[in-house]
This record gives C-alpha cells, sequence and structure tokens, in this order.
C-alpha cells in the first residue's frame, strides 16, 4: 500500500511534464537552393533559439523541383510540408486549386492583422483574385526585383551619362566595347532557353511598349511594339559574350564582379552579394545599380517575388504560422538580407541605416519594387515561358528574325490557351 | 518435353513461391504500361484534375509537333551515332589490350572511372569545357590560332557535343564487355590460325569478330535502350537549345508531364518511344537468340 502514494506522485510528475512542456514539433520546409537557401537556414536557426521545441528539415530545391514536388504533394493533400515556397508566375495555380491555407482567416482567429509595412502591391500578387480585396494566401517571402547596372568607371571613361533610355544603353555599350575591344564585353544577360532569357528581355519588351496579352487575354506578342523591342534586343546582343546562349546566373554575376562586362541589363538583388567585397570583386565602388531605363513607356523592373505560403494540407499549421510570422518579420527580413543579400519584402528594413551600409543599392530596390511589373496571371505560364524562351533563344542564335520568332511564339501560345 | 506427374503435382506450389515476385512486377511494370496507354487516350490535366477520353487525338497533335519530331529525330540521329561509335571504340580497344601487360590492372580501373561518375557531375564538368568564351576546348584552339567552336550554341554542332559526351562516358563500358568477351575465347583458336599461317586480317574478320558476334550484338541492343532515353545530359548541359536543336523525346516527355502536368500528351509520347525502343530491342533479341 505504501507504494501506491509513491506511484501516484510519478504518474503526476510524468503527466504535468507532458502537459505543461511545449510538444516538440517538426516543420518541413520546401524552400530554394542557393542564396534563397542560405537566407532561410539563417532565419530557421535564429527561430531554433528562440523555440528549441521545434526542429526543421529544411529542402533546398532548384527552382523546377520546387515547383513539381510542391505541386504533387499539395494535389495529393499528403502534407508533407508546412511551408513553402512559390515562384510568382506559378502562384495562381496554387491559389485557384485551394492548395494554401486561408492566411486572412489565421491572422483572425490570432487576433492579428498583416503588417502594413509589406510594400502594398505584392502582398497584392498573394491575394487571389489578384487585388486588394482578395483572400490572402501568402506573403512576399523576399522583394526580389529584376535591375539594371553599369560600370561607372568605363562610363566617364567614354564621356557617356547615366543612360536614360534603352537607346542610351546600345549606344553605350557599342561605344564602350569597341574602344575595349575583347576585354571587356558591352552587354552580359542570360541568354538559355526558357525562363533565363525571358527574363532578361521582359524588362526591355515592356519599355518598349510590348504586351504578352491585351485586355481581353488574347495573345498580343507579335505587336508591332514586340517586333521593336526583339529587333532591339538582337542589336544590343550583338556586344554581349558569343556564348550568351549559355549564359545563365553564374556566368552573369561573375563576368559582371570579374569587371568583364560594362553593362548588365538584368541583375538580381541576391546576386550581388558579394560586388563590394574586395576579395570576390574587381568592380568595388565602380557599378550603379538602377532601375531599367525608359523607352517608349517608363521603366518596367520585373517583380520576380517568391510567396511563403502554409500548405491547407500541413499537419501543423499553428507551429507553422508562428514560423511564418516570424520569418516575414521585420528583424527576419533584415537578417535574411544581412546574410544572403536576399532584398526584403518590408519597406522599413530599406531604411535600416546598416543594412544600407553593406547593400548600399537598397534604394534602387525600392524604387524598382514600387515601379516593378509582374509577370502575366496565368495557369500556364510554365508553357508561355518555355515556347517564347525557345523563340528568343532561337532568334538570339540567329535561326529567325525577330518577327518569324514571335509570330511563332503568339501562334503556339494561342493554340495552348484555347 | 511435357512436365511429369510430380512436377505437375507441385504446380501450386511453384505459383504460391511465384506469387509476391510477379505481384510486385506486375504493379511496378505491367500495371504502369497499362496506365500509360490508357492515359495516353485522354486529355488529362493533373492540376486541374480534368481528364475525359479524347481518341487518338494525342497521337495526332504530338504527330504534328515540331518540337516533338524535331526531338524524336534527334533521339534517333543520337541514339545511332553514339551506339556505333561506342560499340566499335570499344571493340578496337579491347583488340588493342589484349592479352596481358604490366599495368593492366591499372589501366581498367582507370578505364571504367568515366562510368563510376554521376551524369550530372560529368555535364558540370563538361559545360565548363565547352564554354564559347571561357573554356578550355576554345581555349586550346584560340592558342593554336584555330576559330572558336560554339560547342554548345551552334545549332549544327550541339547534339555532336552532347553525343561526345556519351561516348567518353560509355565508352568503357563497350570495351569492358568486349574486353571479357574476348578473354572468354580459348587461346588454342588464335594459336591454331596463326600456325595455319592466317593472317592478322583474317583472323579479325573469320575469327575473331564471328566468335564476338553476340556480344557485339547485346551491346548495340543495351546502349540502343539507354541512349534512347538520354535525359540528363540534355537537361544539364543545353535544356533542349539552343532553339530546338537538342531537344530529345525523354525531355519533351519531361516538360509535358512535369512543367505543364498534361499526363495525356506526355504518356502518348511515352508509348510512340516505347514502341520505337521496343521494335529496336526485338531486332536485335531475334538476331541474338535465332542463332541460340
Amino acid at each position: 500500500m505504501k507504494k501506491i502514494p509513491l506511484l501516484a506522485f510519478v504518474l503526476l510528475i510524468a503527466f504535468s511534464g507532458s502537459l505543461f512542456a511545449q510538444q516538440p514539433v517538426k516543420l518541413v520546409i520546401a524552400g530554394r537552393d542557393g542564396d534563397y537557401g542560405t537566407g532561410m537556414q539563417a532565419a530557421v536557426d535564429a527561430y531554433k533559439v528562440l523555440h528549441p521545441e521545434v526542429t526543421f528539415e529544411v529542402l533546398k530545391l532548384s527552382g523546377d523541383d520546387i515547383y513539381q514536388k510542391t505541386v504533387i504533394d499539395l494535389k495529393t493533400g499528403t502534407g508533407s510540408y508546412d511551408i513553402i515556397l512559390i515562384d510568382d508566375p506559378k502562384a495562381l495555380q496554387f491559389q485557384k486549386a485551394g492548395w494554401l491555407a486561408d492566411l486572412d482567416a489565421i491572422y483572425k482567429k490570432s487576433g492579428q492583422k498583416v503588417d502594413a509595412d509589406f510594400f502594398p502591391n505584392l502582398v497584392n500578387l498573394c491575394r487571389y483574385p489578384d487585388n486588394a480585396t482578395g483572400k490572402l494566401y501568402a506573403l512576399p517571402f523576399i522583394g526580389n526585383v529584376s535591375l539594371f547596372a553599369y560600370r561607372t568607371d568605363l562610363f566617364a571613361k567614354y564621356g557617356l551619362k547615366e543612360p536614360k533610355t534603352w537607346t542610351d544603353v546600345l549606344a553605350a555599350a557599342k561605344k564602350i566595347q569597341t574602344g575595349e575591344g575583347e576585354s571587356v564585353s558591352g552587354v552580359i544577360f542570360r541568354g538559355v532557353k526558357g525562363n533565363p532569357i525571358v527574363t532578361a528581355f521582359l524588362p526591355m519588351f515592356w519599355a518598349f511598349g510590348g504586351e504578352i496579352f491585351d485586355a481581353a487575354g488574347k495573345p498580343i506578342l507579335n505587336s508591332p511594339a514586340g517586333i521593336k523591342a526583339l529587333n532591339y534586343f538582337l542589336e544590343l546582343a550583338k556586344y554581349a559574350p558569343k556564348g550568351t546562349p549559355m549564359n545563365n546566373t553564374a556566368q552573369v554575376r561573375d563576368t559582371l564582379l570579374a569587371g568583364g562586362a560594362a553593362i548588365t541589363p538584368e541583375v538580381w538583388p541576391a546576386w550581388l552579394g558579394a560586388l563590394n567585397d574586395p576579395a570576390k570583386s574587381k568592380v568595388v565602388g565602380n557599378v550603379k545599380v538602377m532601375a531599367h531605363p525608359s523607352e517608349v513607356k517608363a521603366s518596367a523592373p520585373m517583380l520576380g517575388i517568391w510567396h511563403v505560403a502554409i500548405p491547407a494540407a500541413s499537419k501543423n499549421q499553428a507551429a507553422a504560422f508562428q514560423f511564418f510570422q516570424f520569418l516575414t518579420s521585420k528583424d527576419t527580413q533584415k537578417l535574411m538580407a544581412m546574410k544572403a543579400g536576399l532584398p526584403p519584402s518590408r519597406a522599413s528594413v530599406y531604411d535600416d541605416a546598416e543594412l544600407l551600409a553593406l547593400r548600399p543599392w537598397y534604394p534602387a530596390v525600392r524604387s524598382a519594387l514600387i515601379a516593378g511589373k509582374a509577370r502575366p496571371r496565368t495557369t500556364v505560364w510554365s508553357e508561355i515561358e518555355n515556347i517564347l524562351g525557345g523563340s528568343l533563344q532561337e532568334a538570339l542564335i540567329g535561326d529567325k528574325s525577330a518577327d518569324q520568332a514571335l509570330n511563332e511564339a503568339n501562334a503556339a501560345i494561342a493554340a495552348i490557351l484555347q | 518435353m511435357k512436365p511429369s506427374g510430380r512436377t505437375r503435382g507441385k504446380a501450386p506450389f511453384y505459383w504460391l513461391i511465384l506469387a509476391p515476385a510477379l505481384a510486385v512486377m506486375l504493379w511496378l511494370t505491367v500495371y504502369p504500361i497499362v496506365n500509360i496507354l490508357f492515359t495516353s487516350f485522354q486529355s488529362y490535366n493533373y492540376l486541374t484534375d480534368a481528364r475525359h477520353w479524347v481518341g487518338i487525338k494525342n497521337y495526332t497533335d504530338i504527330l504534328g509537333d515540331r518540337v516533338f519530331i524535331r526531338s524524336f529525330t534527334n533521339t534517333v540521329i543520337y541514339c545511332v551515332g553514339t551506339t556505333l561509335f561506342e560499340v566499335s571504340f570499344g571493340v578496337i580497344l579491347a583488340l588493342v589490350f589484349y592479352g596481358e601487360f604490366r599495368g593492366k590492372s591499372a589501366f581498367m580501373i582507370m578505364a571504367i572511372f568515366p562510368m563510376m561518375l554521376s551524369t550530372m557531375v560529368v555535364c558540370a564538368v563538361w559545360k565548363t569545357l565547352y564554354h564559347y568564351d571561357i573554356g578550355l576546348f576554345n581555349y586550346i584552339l584560340k592558342s593554336v590560332g584555330l576559330a572558336k567552336i560554339g560547342w554548345l550554341i551552334d545549332k549544327d554542332k550541339a547534339l555532336i557535343s552532347l553525343a561526345l559526351v556519351d561516348i567518353w562516358q560509355w565508352t568503357p563500358f563497350a570495351f569492358i564487355v568486349m574486353q571479357a568477351g574476348l578473354s572468354s575465347v580459348p587461346t588454342e583458336i588464335f594459336e591454331a590460325s596463326a600456325i595455319d599461317g592466317s593472317s592478322y586480317r583474317q583472323t579479325l574478320f573469320r575469327i575473331t569478330l564471328p566468335i564476338l558476334r553476340d556480344q557485339i550484338l547485346l551491346l548495340l541492343l543495351l546502349r540502343i535502350i539507354d541512349t534512347f532515353k538520354v535525359f540528363a545530359k540534355v537537361f544539364a548541359l543545353t535544356k533542349g537549345g539552343p532553339g530546338n536543336a537538342t531537344e530529345t523525346t525523354s525531355y519533351f516527355i519531361y516538360r509535358e508531364a512535369f512543367s505543364y502536368f498534361k499526363l495525356g500528351r506526355s504518356s502518348a509520347a511515352s508509348v510512340i518511344t516505347l514502341v520505337a525502343v521496343g521494335l529496336a530491342s526485338i531486332y536485335y533479341l531475334r538476331k541474338i537468340l535465332r542463332e541460340d
């Protein structure tokens, strides 16, 4: 009988432990590789210090892999992931299919609101339908936007002013290339088929007045403005390295840092992390980063944000939401910008003096984010990008003329939309 | 020969022990093939779950799709080219290195090294070597006063460049298979032909190659099956570019299935590829088995 009180005491201790201690939970994140992975890992490490009961599995996947894996998992409702990243042009598919948790409802339930500090145009992309009143399914993980960079020392050497228009850019590229010979290319951009070449082309296309769809959703890539833009692109490519059709992020970034090009018409904030590091860059203090030049239309930087969302099928939605708030907080946005060069999606972080000292081009990022243009909201963007990317590359290698390439791309895109 | 009564009596037992393996095979091989065949007659968008019967429309669409036709043509050219080169080089190397010599073991290990590497790693290295502006090959060409070559950016050379990587990686396989075949031939045959005054050429074409015929056919079959499925090299080196110069059927299927999630079209393309590889396999298998 003496053993009964002892047993009761042991059970009480055991139960009280399980009742009052925080339950261990494991969050699985379908994240990106490269700098995005570094940034996410920094956020996860910081969170684990505050919440040791939470463990993480961070998947660092390529753009293609993350799309395939998340689509298959979310479609089957398996609930393998608790936090996912989605590339902006593919977000509509996820929103439309109802695969994502309704964040408005979760915020409401927790008695909180989405902070007004996020750039409103970016938050609107995370709503479905895409406007200020649609339901919120994600928040912008980072404020990624395409930018323009040029070498101030070379422009000064050749008596050139900062380019205001794409016509100025072409003239500068020609003059510098002629003067520098093979040692420095006039321009460098990505020419790999698919997303890279499309992303390089779109800011020019938009500035020349080109549009992918008209107001009725009909493809109009081959409009006179579109063809003029592609002819300009091909003219500009004459001052790019011959290997451009093979050039992707690594080649463009490394050439920029090595001082091998005068103008980089497409740079992304995450590529610029080492720009002012003398150990990695030969152009410290000699590169100006700015929003794209204009032409017949105003500067049109391309928004390339990644959405962060909680799948509706996640089995740990409460814990995921806690981490989600931490990930999108001001402090974590700054941490990811400092550690990995990921541009914040909150406006106030761009006022941080410490961050501006490290990333002096951030005011240009902020301007570009405000003026930025998103790719069309469609569920078939992968196909459009592949068709257009293939045609652009065929034009780049001289296989097709500008009008032939865009006429064919337009017809193929019209066919898939039927 | 008819089975004896005793064997017939044990048939249920044999079926019982075979059943698990048979079930796994049906599930992993037969079911997917039947499913793909069935899906190939449907318009099936995995993203939206829209699925309906369209008969042979996927086949007619694909056979009228210039990208698929280009993919198929490229695949056949790549497959035939790489297979012929790999098997020919394999036979030549096996003949050159026939017999015992000092350092043979070390040489064999070095020879199989390319096969042991991951294709993605191999492609990452070759991609750098092939780069027009910073690649080693063009650096060498330029340093000896020759013009640079657009290995992966010239639409007329890109497929050949992909094939060269495959030939580099898989010729050692052909070499090893032929080496093993050659080693299994009794040396007395060659000694006897030498005593009879046969020249090297006569021995090669009248004795060695006829004896190795089955191994060569098997090698052709294995390399055709493998090279027809080429995917990783295209994915890692060119993404099907420049233009559509290196599009292949596997890459086409991958894009339709995992970028667009159009499973009907990708299934139809898979069936066409399967039929092509199947026909080639049957041709070679019949040739091999006919002799047996």
